[in-house]
């Protein structure tokens, strides 16, 4: 059901600001009983959670499997209205973020290297763990930064004097 | 010792780790920072963005994003005080629009405000949201000595 979904003047996908941080919370529970349990549990926990990021990150934050879930307590548990919201963008790009370290996490068990492979889902693990419990999303804020740097490049591109 | 303990105690470390460095930052975020420098903006800068000081007490600009949600928190504040203090001037800059601005002085976030005298000294700066008390005592000390 994406009947609750709103978008903004220009059709981009607006979201609640607790759906990712309800995310996150989800993603660190997951991560962290991975890193603990490790052997093919462990494994397969990140491989989910690596297929939950590149969802989100591919298809959009519609489609992600905890933002649903997270609609779906919403309509349950009736939790009111957004107490405010945000585009998608720069959530979308921090699920991209997640998808890129989890897929070395991945690539670096394939091969062998699972210590370095561990290294690399506990870094996922702590970025979830900041914005699940401050809110500080260190994804969100590299997409404004290279926002800006496209809006450079593209100024010294348009040949400006 | 047990490997499975010593993995509980890591991740636990870690959790307690995030969570020290996550409320450090949440006491800095948004803290207003006093200049006492005589960095100021520019004249043709200030005509970029449209701010005029002519007859102002103080004046803020305010470097945002489009996308940028805590952007539209502070949008809120400085519409507050603007209606609280008839001398105060602010405006909205696109930091991606206005890159000599955002580069000149180092602004590395969004949203970034900076606040001015109205000769364009700038006298505070806050990244993050900030907090309405902290910003109008900023403005009265600047509202005072203009």
């Amino acid at each position: 059901m994406t009947q609750d979904l709103v978008t903004d003047a220009d059709g981009r996908l607006v979201i609640d600001v607790r759906g990712p941080r309800v995310g996150a919370a989800i993603t660190s529970v997951v991560l962290g009983t991975a890193l603990i349990v490790q052997g093919p549990v462990g494994t397969g926990l990140v491989a989910w959670q690596w297929l939950a990021f590149a969802i989100a990150a591919f298809a959009g934050l519609r489609w992600s499997p905890y933002g649903r879930l997270f609609r779906a307590a919403k309509r349950r548990f009736d939790l009111g209205p957004p107490p405010a919201t945000e585009p998608e963008g720069p959530p979308r790009f921090a699920q991209l973020c997640g998808f890129a370290v989890a897929s070395v996490g991945l690539v670096l068990f394939a091969v062998g290297a699972s210590t370095a492979g561990w290294v690399a889902v506990g870094l996922v693990l702590a970025l979830s763990l900041l914005l699940a419990a401050t809110g500080l999303c260190i994804g969100c804020e590299l997409y404004l930064i290279g926002q800006r740097l496209r809006a450079r490049s593209s100024a010294r591109a348009g040949g400006g004097d | 010792m047990d490997p499975l303990l010593l993995r509980v105690l890591l991740v636990g470390v870690l959790v307690l780790g995030v969570l020290a460095l996550g409320w450090l930052w949440r006491r800095r975020d948004g803290a207003v920072r006093t200049a006492a420098g005589d960095a100021r903006l520019a004249a043709d800068h200030l005509a970029a963005i449209g701010l005029d000081l002519r007859d102002a007490e103080a004046g803020a600009v305010l470097l945002g994003s489009p996308t940028c949600a805590p952007c539209d928190t502070v949008k809120a504040v400085l519409g507050d005080l603007a209606g609280e203090r008839h001398g105060f001037r602010w405006v909205y800059a696109d930091a991606a629009e206005h890159l000599p601005i955002a580069e000149e002085h180092r602004v590395l976030r969004v949203p970034t405000l900076l606040v001015v005298a109205p000769d364009g000294r700038i006298v505070a700066r806050t990244s993050g949201v900030p907090r309405h008390d902290d910003l109008r005592r900023v403005l009265a000390e600047v509202g005072a000595a203009a």
